[in-house]
């Protein structure tokens, strides 16, 4: 009763209904991308984090060096992102205590399906891309969409600027289209990915700021960073 | 020991003041009135063989399985209660499938033993939260073979839910006495054929009845190639006359 004098009362008098409605999901853009060689792998990220129009923050890695040596990648929600490789970590410390061992890049790629399927009806929104050595010592990279579906492949990228370097991957790692298919060196697969991303960063908004890399090799793991355009 | 039986005897999760476990004392009793099974390892695969304890002569021989397997690399033999054991089989079943559900892997034989185990002292009144399954403990011991990327393994659990790996081992009523044999014959470059024979001979020892194809049940695990072939595998009556005959 009060709260209906109140109303008659409102100078701004409310005449249809007003939609409250609570989204949870949100896309903070950004590109990631992993490719394998014979005996490494690199897997990469830009480290913006945008939302809409805005820039929440320059450095906010999604790229992240799990406990067992893989790198997994994780494009689309941040928060999202976050809280999946948290529940990969524990996974992977369970894992060790029950089978005393470490979980392998193949393993790994499984539980992650399996892991994101049991979300099936209310996904994280995360794309996500794991790269690592396999059991013989061999780059690998495994690509997912929030549900789960995931294919092995040797390179790929994914996220905001997905569509514009997969294409400019295809060419110059799968070598499609050209005649000469010679062996990719770490050195050469580190300069197609710098390329990638300040190209990407031209031309996607949601692009930029730094490129972080991992390099995988059975010696270890080595991190890089290097400076994108901040526009 | 029996004499001695006091109130502890009741509860079947109360320990006595010299701290011991009655009803678990028991269980482990309960396994050397069953019949032997021995596990051989080797480095080419495992060997299980079983006594088949024929009741009466209308009874059906092949009825009798003293032998299961839990995956395409894992196998149990077991002595004592074997209705206890399709608890335990079937939650080992699941665990090996989920394993491979979950990983894309084949689980390992520690681990798998290990799951088994988990179900053991699982009886009596439940503590908190943890739903207790049965009201007393399992009255079975198992012997399980498997191989994985460790080589061919041979585990041995018993009702206290305590698990240990052997080279060779023997459970059942006839297990001392084949203990010591397989001491006196074992050593680590046996093959695979020379244990399925070994298994045999100890079996043939410590057995009643006169051994022959249908009262004694053999499986092996070998390593799994590229195609799928190996594996657990039962032998049939045919290969099972086929090790008889070399025993001398």
């Amino acid at each position: 009763m009060f709260a209906y004098e109140q109303q008659q009362q409102s100078s701004c008098p409310v005449k249809a209904p007003v939609e409250h409605r609570f989204s949870p999901y949100t896309d903070n853009g950004g590109t990631t991308l992993a490719i394998a060689g014979d005996d490494f792998c690199v897997i990469a990220g830009d480290t913006r984090q945008s939302e809409g129009y805005s820039i929440n923050t320059r450095y906010a890695p999604k790229v992240y060096q799990l406990s067992n040596g893989a790198v997994l990648a994780t494009g689309g929600m941040y928060a999202d992102g976050v809280t999946l490789v948290k529940m990969i970590e524990q996974r992977l410390e369970w894992y060790r205590h029950a089978h005393a061992k470490e979980m392998s890049c193949g393993a790994l790629a499984q539980m992650l399906s399996t892991i994101l399927y049991h979300k099936r009806m209310f996904p994280y929104y995360v794309w996500n891309t794991l790269g690592g050595l396999d059991e013989e010592g061999k780059g690998a990279v495994y690509s997912y969409d929030p549900v789960g579906n995931y294919e092995k492949h040797k390179w790929n990228c994914s996220g905001s600027a997905g569509h514009l370097v997969q294409p400019f991957l295809d060419n110059q790692i799968g070598f499609s289209h050209q005649r000469e298919k010679p062996t990719l060196t770490m050195e050469r697969v580190v300069q197609v990915t710098k390329d990638a991303f300040t190209s990407a960063t031209e031309r996607d908004i949601y692009t930029g700021d730094y490129l972080e890399m991992f390099l995988v090799t059975k010696e270890g793991i080595q991190k890089t960073l290097t400076d994108l355009k901040k526009d | 020991m029996f004499l001695t039986r006091s109130e502890y005897d009741r509860g079947v999760n109360t320990f006595s003041p010299e701290g011991r476990l009655f009803q678990v004392e028991y269980a482990i009793e309960a396994i050397k009135l069953g019949s032997t099974a021995v596990g051989i390892q080797t480095s080419e695969g495992v060997v299980l063989a079983v006594e088949k304890r024929a009741t009466s002569t209308l009874l059906e021989p092949s009825s009798i399985e003293k032998i299961m397997e839990i995956d395409q690399h894992l196998g149990c033999a077991m002595s004592g209660l074997t209705a206890d054991s399709r608890t335990m089989i079937d939650h080992a079943r699941v665990e090996a499938q989920n394993h491979w559900f979950t990983y894309n892997e084949r689980i390992k034989v520690e681990s798998v033993t290990q799951a088994v185990c988990d179900l053991a002292l699982r009886f009596g009144e439940s503590a908190n939260s943890e739903e207790a399954l049965m009201s007393r403990p399992f009255g079975v011991a198992l012997l399980i073979a498997g191989i994985d990327e460790n080589g061919p393994q041979l585990f041995h659990t018993d009702p206290s839910g305590t698990f240990m790996r052997y080279d060779a081992k023997a459970i059942g009523s006839g297990s001392e006495g084949a203990q010591g044999e397989l001491q006196e014959q074992y050593h680590k470059s046996l093959t695979l054929k020379e244990a399925e024979v070994l298994s045999l001979k100890v079996l043939k020892q410590v057995m009643e009845e006169k051994l022959n194809s249908t009262n004694v049940q053999i499986a092996i695990v070998r390593s799994i190639a590229a195609d799928g072939t190996g594996g657990f595998h039962t032998y049939t009556e045919v290969e099972c006359q086929a090790v008889i005959d070399q025993l001398s």
